[in-house]
């Protein structure tokens, strides 16, 4: 078994936990309290253990760690259909939360908590026979998901240094802001995300709106957006729970993703994007899902398309497609990207036979960008125009982060965007 | 690894899992669960696995202060714990901050003169000793010597371990006097222990520190004499010890 341990944290990572287990539930023919729904035929998902784990009665309980530092979304989750899913003995939830500030979930509440986190990390790791890795859900604008997501990867990278961490990462978007602090939080996210995890890929609300709203027709809101997250988690570990003839796991993900250490921060497309509920209403034919997979702006992140290369990119594709067919359409894509000049080898392709519920064929796309340095590049500048001006910095400072500390980070980060654009 | 202590740190974890469901929904259950993450936390540590010892310490710990009314002999117990877990480590300088948030909240609470308390104190005072910093491990031992004897009164083989302590650091102070007058009186204490209180093995261990004593002040005689009494009781433990690395060694503090 190659299971997968995932960690939602803060209430941007709990609500994505809401869509995604939901998501999951259905894909594996399972209810709402994790038992097999009548009729659905559990055996023919042979990897069931890859998210879950079977306890006596019968039931399956996913392998995943909630955490926050206010209840407020988990007790949601809790009073609501998925109550009897989750097991107590792994949901973290405290108060009285981390008010936006990342030193307050890094230093102040984190350090409350860690240790509690950690040992219920610890007790999911060992029901596990053959651990594979971690998938992180967090924001890295606000407090709790930024400041004691980053101690949670620091942590998780120290004690299982060998195991794949993935975050799945929703950063502050371009216009769309919640808070003044964003670009500060998000600039020491992203240092730790660099320093301790093996991929990460960067969803941002505003990228998500937009497909949203062109797809749907109308005002989309968080759920939706949080569907569009879950569809792609779902597909990145697709492999390894169904079966298929190009098995992908997340170590093969990292191999071919990350060209040069620290290059590893991704943008990701699924198609075809439909609301939920919609999906299987209408069959497309595969040349459209190839297509609409690698349409930039099908993708989660705002990268800048125009001054960039692609590094890498992996495709997979789920459902009734044909292998012939994939490879076909796929040649014609390949030649339509943008590589780099010394990355002569096609897109890193993968196949299983099951479609998300209610697709009949589905793409996902993760991508590899140059552009992404533009992410990077619009917080380093409005963390400098705060930071200059001495502007919150002294809420950091109150909970332990230093002014220097920031620096580091913000240098760490505009050398990353730099390290992108000498990549081009 | 040792099966057993593997199965009783399965049992273990089950009973710390079980215990966090309770108290996640019942705050007066803190209190158990807090008890049974230490269980779990010394089996980690004889595992020798100990930053999971280390965690879950630690969270012993914040738990513990959730409680509406933190318990001090349970706070004062769990912060020697990770001391002592520290210790182990080699993490000394932790080890000595921990004994000292640990004899804090004695003071704080009037525990000052508790046995748990004197413990703390002898092994905080080997910590300083280690680090170099003499006076205060002084200190602590004449602390935790007068609390033994308040307890135990004078023929008591703790009060004689700290005898010895005191020996072991004043000889690595070059004070040999005063090394020779703390361990005359551990072998005065240990030689009229009772059976069954008596442990050859510190007595034996006794006599070969003041045969060190003795060859630092020249008094050659009288340490041959000692070395043959040590050798003598070693013999009659059968060539068994309890702790082969504390037979082995010269000069060794008695931690308690």
């Amino acid at each position: 078994m190659r299971e997968i341990l995932s960690i939602h944290v803060g209430q941007c990572g709990n609500q994505i936990a809401d869509r995604f287990w939901r998501l999951i539930l259905r894909e594996h023919g399972l209810t709402e309290a994790g038992t097999p729904k009548e009729g659905a035929n559990i055996s023919a998902n042979t990897n069931m253990e890859v998210f879950f784990h079977k306890v006596r009665d019968g039931k399956y309980i996913p392998r995943a760690v909630l955490v926050d530092l206010e209840p407020g979304v988990i007790a949601r989750i809790e009073g609501g259909d998925m109550a009897q899913l989750f097991d107590e003995s792994s949901i973290v939830r405290k108060i009285p939360g981390a008010a936006n500030n990342w030193a307050r979930g890094y230093n102040v509440e984190g350090e409350r908590v860690i240790d509690q986190i950690m040992n219920v990390i610890d007790a999911a790791v060992e029901k596990t026979k053959s651990l594979q890795g971690f998938l992180i859900t967090h924001s890295i604008g606000g407090g709790s998901g930024s400041g004691l997501g980053s101690l949670i990867l620091e942590r998780l990278r120290q004690a299982y240094p060998k195991k794949r961490i993935f975050t799945f990462s929703v950063a502050p978007s371009p216009l769309i802001s919640d808070s003044a602090v964003e670009p500060y939080n998000a600039v020491l996210t992203l240092q730790r995300i660099l320093d301790n995890a093996d991929a990460a890929v960067l969803l941002d609300n505003e990228a998500l709106f937009r497909i949203a709203k062109a797809k749907l027709n109308r005002s989309p809101n968080y759920m939706d957006l949080n569907h569009i997250i879950a569809l792609i988690m779902s597909s990145v570990t697709a492999s390894l729970r169904f079966p298929g003839k190009l098995n992908t796991d997340l170590g093969e993900f990292v191999t071919n993703l990350v060209p040069f250490p620290g290059n590893h921060f991704l943008t990701a497309s699924f198609a075809p994007m439909r609301a939920a509920g919609q999906e299987g209403q209408v069959r497309i034919n595969f040349p459209d899902v190839a297509r609409e997979t690698f349409s930039q702006d099908n993708f989660t992140a705002a990268i800048d398309w125009a001054n960039g290369v692609y590094l890498s990119a992996c495709a997979l594709f789920r459902g009734d497609v044909k292998a012939k067919e994939v490879e076909e359409n796929m040649a014609a894509i390949r030649k339509s990207l943008n590589f780099a000049s010394y990355v002569p080898t096609g897109v890193k392709l993968g196949l299983a036979e099951t479609a998300p519920e209610g697709f009949a064929s589905s793409g996902l796309a993760l991508v590899n960008h140059t552009g992404i340095a533009a992410v990077f590049e619009r917080l380093v500048s409005q963390f400098d125009i705060m930071f200059d001006n001495h502007a919150y910095t002294h809420w950091y400072e109150n909970a332990g982060v230093s002014r220097d500390m920031m620096a580091t980070a913000r240098d760490t980060i505009a050398n990353l965007a730099k390290s992108y654009r000498d990549a081009n | 690894m040792d099966s057993a202590l593997e199965r009783q740190i399965s049992a273990a974890s089950r009973s710390v899992e079980e215990a966090r469901r309770l108290a996640y929904h019942d705050p007066t259950r803190l209190g158990a669960l807090v008890e049974q993450i230490s269980v779990l936390a010394d089996l980690r540590q004889k595992e020798g696995d100990f930053r999971k010892a280390e965690s879950l310490y630690k969270e012993a710990l914040f738990r513990a202060q959730e409680l509406k009314r933190p318990d001090p002999d349970l706070m004062t117990g769990i912060y020697s714990l990770l001391a002592h877990l520290y210790d182990r480590w080699g993490r000394m300088d932790q080890a000595a901050a921990f004994y000292e948030k640990a004899l804090h909240i004695s003071e704080d609470n009037g525990l000052e003169s508790t046995e748990k308390v004197a413990t703390i104190k002898n092994n905080l005072a080997m910590i300083f000793k280690q680090l170099r910093d003499y006076d205060k491990a002084e200190r602590y031992y004449h602390e935790a010597l007068e609390t033994f004897q308040a307890i135990d009164g004078d023929q008591s083989a703790r009060v004689a371990s700290v005898y010895n302590n005191l020996g072991v650091l004043y000889y690595s102070r070059l004070d040999v006097d005063r090394a020779q007058i703390m361990h005359e009186r551990a072998l005065t204490i240990r030689q009229s222990l009772k059976e069954g209180q008596m442990d050859p093995a510190d007595l034996s261990q006794t006599f070969i520190n003041l045969a060190a004593v003795y060859k630092a002040a020249g008094d050659f005689q009288k340490a041959e004499a000692s070395i043959d009494r040590a050798k003598r009781l070693r013999s009659g433990i059968n060539g068994f010890h309890p702790n082969p690395r504390r037979s082995a060694s010269l000069l060794i503090d008695k931690n308690l």
